[in-house]
């Protein structure tokens, strides 16, 4: 098979890939890049392990070609550490113990960053909604739910 | 079977190329280099699921993603045109939609997931030719036209007269692409409503999507017309047309809707499900919601003029 040159920025950092035709972004992203926080789940789009921010959406990055991608921005939970420090959202996930077993937590704090961006003060409706696209199984929904809406009051008016 | 495919859970999807054309021309010449080996991806939320259950296999894949011009919800001339590569976010979100066909609003923002909604598109949705599709139902009721263009012509499809079977419509997506889908802007007079039953709010299958769209005349207390629009309750999107029927230039009374209810119910043949209930269920539930249905689309309508 022809390998296909493909570029995107993950992370705020060029990365120039050479994938095959058929590889998923989940694929490149945790095999080529060895970036391992987003979780090949159900690899049907059900579960939502694997969400990634793409061009300021949150995706489900298995039912994506990676050459799809070529040329987007790509936000994974590596990206949300700036300079050693967690993100806020993290460090609140960390506090109220808004993780078990820690597998839908990626796509959890995308979720919720992608909801932070676009609307800085949610209500629990919206919060809800934003993160019903990633499943929990260990039930912590709750808590989950009660820290985004912590970091939102937190960081509520400021960029996240 | 079906068991047997999925116990058979590869990591790896197989096909051998992948291209990303700039225009429909390319992307035709694409399907005719292939002869039905290449399948069109836009959204890719039905097409990779597919492709992993071994429903199809394609040798080649179409990205029409690339495509400029086909992104976009326009107003024209009281028309509402929805490009092929609007998402359902898109939609959900879209102030124009909201005015002018809440409907399809209610319908796309109660679809998959926000990640689903971000990545699937509203023609891609109705070309899956599925019965319950949150979007094809109220496009349905909406009295919505498919455009298709293929190498010889380009024609427009009713969305009445587009779907055949479950998961078949008259679009050969081995050699058509749908363009566009586009309905009349509902009138001042005009209200729609669509309301989904299903286990969970998110990511699961509906057990009944039902849409109406009521016209009245508020004076002299009468509907002018009503369309309502089922699904999954037979093998494609259903009309209720007799129930439809009954409301033409009636007297807007609690009666005359009741007896339309029970009339849809009748219309409607759902099939027992494990996944979605029983039939009988199902029956007395499409009574129900097209009765609640057709009272919020009339609630709709007093609360503009009042």
């Amino acid at each position: 098979m022809v390998k296909e040159k493909i570029q995107f920025e993950v992370n705020g950092k060029q990365v120039f890939l050479e994938v095959d035709p058929d590889e998923l972004l989940i694929d490149v992203l945790r095999d080529h890049l060895d970036l391992k926080g987003a979780k090949a789940g159900c690899r049907a789009g059900e579960c939502g392990a694997c969400s990634v921010i793409l061009n300021d959406k949150v995706v489900t990055s298995c039912l994506i070609p990676a050459i799809k991608a070529d040329g987007g921005r790509i936000t994974t939970v590596e990206g949300l550490e700036k300079d050693g420090q967690l993100h806020p959202l993290q460090k609140i996930f960390v506090e109220k113990g808004a993780i078990q077993c820690g597998f839908c937590t990626p796509g959890m704090l995308l979720s919720a960053k992608n909801l932070l961006d676009q609307n800085p003060a949610p209500t629990i409706q919206q919060i809800k909604t934003a993160v019903s696209g990633v499943l929990c199984r260990c039930t912590g929904y709750q808590k989950i739910v009660g820290a985004i809406y912590s970091a939102s009051k937190a960081i509520s008016g400021k960029e996240v | 079977m079906r068991l047997e495919s999925s116990l058979v859970w590869p990591k790896r999807l197989h096909w051998e190329k992948y291209f990303r054309p700039r225009t429909i021309p390319e992307a035709l010449k694409i399907l005719e280099e292939f002869q039905g080996k290449a399948r069109l991806l836009a959204g890719g939320t039905d097409l990779i699921p597919q492709i992993r259950n071994r429903e199809t296999e394609p040798k080649v894949l179409v990205d029409i993603t690339r495509i400029s011009g086909l992104g976009e919800i326009k107003l024209e001339e009281g028309v509402i045109k929805i490009g092929a590569l609007v998402t359902h976010a898109q939609v959900a979100e879209s102030p124009l939609i909201r005015e002018n066909a809440l409907a399809l609003s209610e319908g796309a923002s109660q679809l998959g997931s926000p990640q689903i909604r971000n990545l699937g598109t509203v023609a891609g949705n109705v070309v899956s030719g599925q019965p319950g599709a949150d979007t094809t139902v109220p496009l349905l009721a909406l009295d919505a036209n498919v455009k298709v263009i293929s190498k010889e012509k380009e024609q427009t499809i009713p969305l009445t007269d587009f779907f055949l079977d479950t998961g078949k419509t008259r679009v050969d997506s081995t050699r058509e692409i749908v363009t566009e889908v586009f309905f009349p802007a509902l009138a001042k007079n005009e209200s729609s409503v669509s309301l989904r039953l299903a286990r969970r709010k998110s990511l699961a299958l509906p057990i009944l999507n039902v849409s109406v769209v009521v016209s009245a005349d508020a004076k002299q207390k009468k509907f002018n017309h009503v369309k309502i629009a089922l699904g999954p309750v037979a093998p494609t999107p259903l009309r209720a047309r007799e129930a439809e029927g009954i409301l033409t230039s009636s007297p807007i009374t609690d009666g005359v809707i009741k007896e339309a209810a029970r009339k849809a119910a009748q219309e409607a043949n759902p099939r027992t499900s494990l996944l979605r209930g029983s039939g009988e269920y199902r029956k007395e539930m499409v009574k129900n919601l097209v009765e609640r249905a057709i009272h919020q689309a009339l609630e709709r309508l007093e609360a503009r003029h009042g």
